[in-house]
């Protein structure tokens, strides 16, 4: 059973995994987000949001948004080389976690790097969700 | 063949992105659901999500930034990939019906870097996302 987001405490750090980011997989993503711009970037470039969404998802796999829950902050940087890099190590780890007023404040760090080690994205993902919140979906 | 022209252009302060416009549907967020692997009910499930404080399926959040991520991808091309940086807050939600549009200005041309305030809002003048994005020369 996926352990709820809402009983992980800060600084917990997840299992580092391990990303493919195939060209089908980019291809769905790419309609997904109907991303017209991203054909006129020279080379296998994909959208940077797309190794956003893909380092989401791998945290989603190890925990699951309790319900009710709200992403209402996003920071990223990007460092992408002009190939696409098929096979990447997401990290995250739980930067703050606060409680106030019946609701949690949590502040989700992301790294993606390459498997050398070269980092190409960072960030923060913030969400809140009600504090008795149960796993959703 | 725009696109390759906006990625040649030098942006000045003041100047304007090239908006992104797109429709919300909910094929279009379950699309997204599959791709991200983000399958919220609050976002697939309408019977759940009428339970919710939305009311009904909204949006997600990474979706609709991608839009704005799309927007930077035409304006500024490889480099908004390779250095570009985003930090935003989620205001509101988008939901089935909506029509939303993506832009940008900037605000300042310093030390090599291009900073731009952005925004996502619905045709009605709500505001779904608002923050400022950069990229470095």
């Amino acid at each position: 059973m996926t352990v709820s987001l809402a009983d992980l405490p800060k600084g917990h750090e997840f299992a580092e995994t391990t990303l493919k980011l195939t060209p089908e997989w980019v291809a769905e993503y790419v309609r997904a987000a109907e991303d017209e711009a991203i054909g006129g970037v020279p080379g296998r470039a994909y959208p940077p949001l797309a190794l956003a969404a893909c380092s989401i998802r791998t945290l989603l796999e190890q925990a699951a948004l309790p319900e009710g829950a709200i992403h209402v902050g996003q920071e990223l940087n990007f460092s992408l080389n002009s190939d696409g890099e098929v096979t990447l190590v997401a990290r995250a780890r739980i930067a703050s976690r606060r409680e106030r007023q019946g609701w949690v404040l949590m502040g989700i760090d992301l790294k993606v790097a390459t498997e050398s080690g070269k980092e190409l994205m960072s960030g923060r993902a913030t969400i809140t969700f009600p504090l008795s919140g149960e796993v959703s979906g | 063949m725009s696109q390759q022209t906006e990625q040649a252009r030098t942006y000045s302060e003041n100047d304007s992105l090239p908006a992104i416009t797109k429709n919300i549907t909910q094929e279009k967020i379950a699309r997204y659901a599959e791709a991200s692997g983000d399958h919220n009910p609050l976002h697939i499930d309408p019977a759940f999500a009428a339970t919710t404080q939305f009311a009904g399926t909204i949006a997600h959040g990474m979706l609709v930034l991608a839009y704005v991520s799309e927007m930077m991808t035409a304006a500024f091309g490889e480099a908004w990939r390779a250095r570009g940086r985003l930090k935003i807050r989620f205001r509101g939600a988008a939901r089935p019906g909506d029509t939303v549009t993506a832009s940008g200005r900037v605000v300042r041309v310093e030390d090599g870097k291009t900073v731009c305030e952005v925004e996502c809002r619905k045709t009605t003048g709500d505001v779904l996302i608002s923050g400022e994005a950069e990229v470095r020369s």
